[in-house]
């Protein structure tokens, strides 16, 4: 299996799949990384804050979204939406459905690590003056993230595997690029291994930036 | 005219009733200390005051202005802090900010002072607590009186009538109490109103115009330092200053 042929396929597939990887899988898991962490942090203050009516809304979402699949999810937008008259392109409507369904698992993250934040920082902020956003953007959400990162990026890293499944919808990614190559040259194994090992090349990169992201947020003086 | 007058706090948790109706007048420049034992009430008592507690009932005349304790609007419940400083048992200080944004942050954030003027404030203030050399680092890197110097900085920062001491120097040991308590009779001296909840008889006997002494949710005895430690009226306070000598 592993011929000269072989070798030189994997050589000249290189460079395609790694062009879908950065041009599309990349780009998706990005988007819909940051984006699902704004929502999640809306979602989180929402229950934090004990906002009634909009509290009950943000457990039904993060129910329903953490209860039925995302392959699931991506169908049901892919042929629900157009039926709503909302018509888009498959890249847009993928980023979408990871930023919804992420939004939904990081939510419950950032909940809980500004749950984490000790009381008195709350009070404290009360006591010279601010108002209550006034304390969650200087005091509560900086706090909350430096506990909720190492949760996010893991999030980010299985983000990045995940967008495969964008393959449902027509998207192009890297994982349906390689399906192409192979598909042409009926040299299926090779090239999914070559693949995982680019997917494993993304996330190592990633491994490597949270852990000087960790480093540049840790600790407020305790260890440096 | 007193700057604070509290009226019939009442306010319980569960069923267990921790203020049982206190009546406190505070004039300015005074001094007052709040003495009783563990679970008086006395610090649910200065919770209530600052609305970190929400009181079941009661009147809060500041500055002025009388307020009713329960169904007080978010507005007053501001303006009255801001007026007001507090400092914690357990400092509180903001651990995601330097020593001198914990104390800056007040004002340029809920006041909108510009930066340099809180910071030319936040170090007038940090000089008279003796943490002028401290001012770039971060809570965790400072010593328990250290932060509470830092946290009494905060509190003064805001120009406040009045600030409001939960048990200052519980949580530090004997070398580290004396320096915060340093501090605090160095503001009393400046003429600082300040209601200080506390366990250290020789500050209350020093430095208070007025001690206060509580048992079970009310108020048992008060007094000027000079009568009430040495011709106390009510037995529980006889018993209470016997267990403390």
């Amino acid at each position: 299996m592993f011929n000269e042929a072989t070798l030189e396929l994997l050589i000249s597939s290189f460079p395609k799949i790694l062009e879908y990887g950065l041009k599309v899988t990349i780009p998706l898991a990005a988007l819909a990384f940051v984006l699902s962490t704004v929502l999640s942090v809306f979602v989180a203050m929402i229950q934090y804050a004990q906002v009634p009516v909009a509290r009950q809304i943000c457990r039904f979402y993060i129910w329903i979204i953490r209860g039925t699949p995302l392959l699931v999810q991506l169908m049901v937008a892919f042929y629900g939406l157009p039926l709503l008259g909302i018509h888009s392109n498959p890249f847009v409507m993928a980023v979408i459905v990871f930023t919804i369904n992420e939004g939904a698992y990081s939510a419950e993250t950032v909940r809980a690590a500004m749950e984490a934040v000790p009381a008195g920082q709350l009070e404290a902020g009360y006591c010279v003056g601010m108002n209550y956003m006034q304390i969650m953007w200087h005091i509560i959400l900086p706090q909350a993230f430096r506990t909720a990162f190492p949760s996010l990026f893991n999030a980010l890293i299985s983000m990045v595997k995940d967008t495969s499944l964008a393959s449902s919808i027509t998207v192009v990614e890297m994982f349906t690029r390689t399906k192409q190559i192979a598909g042409q040259s009926y040299n299926y194994l090779p090239l999914y291994i070559e693949v995982a090992i680019v997917y494993l090349l993304f996330c190592t990169v990633l491994t490597y930036v949270q852990k000087r992201g960790e480093l540049s947020l840790a600790s407020y003086g305790v260890r440096k | 005219m007193a700057l604070l007058e509290v009226k019939n706090i009442h306010k319980s948790f569960g069923a267990g009733e921790v203020l049982k109706g206190i009546d406190l007048t505070v004039e300015k420049g005074d001094v007052v200390s709040i003495l009783g034992a563990s679970g008086s009430g006395k610090t649910t008592l200065l919770r209530c005051i600052n609305f970190l507690e929400k009181a079941d009932e009661g009147q809060l005349l500041f500055n002025g202005k009388d307020y009713h304790l329960l169904g007080i609007s978010k507005a007053d419940i501001s303006a009255i802090r801001r007026n007001t400083g507090f400092v914690f048992q357990n400092y509180c200080l903001f651990a995601n900010k330097t020593v001198l944004q914990n104390v800056t942050l007040g004002l340029t954030s809920a006041r909108h002072v510009p930066a340099a003027e809180a910071r030319e404030k936040a170090m007038d203030v940090l000089t008279k607590v003796g943490m002028q050399d401290h001012v770039d680092k971060y809570p965790s890197q400072l010593s328990g009186g250290q932060q509470q110097r830092v946290a009494i900085a905060r509190a003064l920062a805001t120009d406040p009538s009045i600030i409001y001491f939960d048990e200052p120097t519980s949580a530090l040991d004997p070398q580290l109490t004396a320096e915060v308590l340093e501090v605090m009779r160095k503001l009393a001296d400046e003429g600082m109103t300040m209601i200080v909840v506390t366990h250290e008889i020789g500050f209350a006997r020093e430095v208070s115009s007025k001690v206060v002494f509580m048992a079970d949710g009310v108020i048992v005895e008060e007094g000027k330092p000079e009568e009430f430690f040495v011709n106390p009226k009510e037995e529980k306070t006889r018993e209470f200053l016997r267990l403390t000598e």
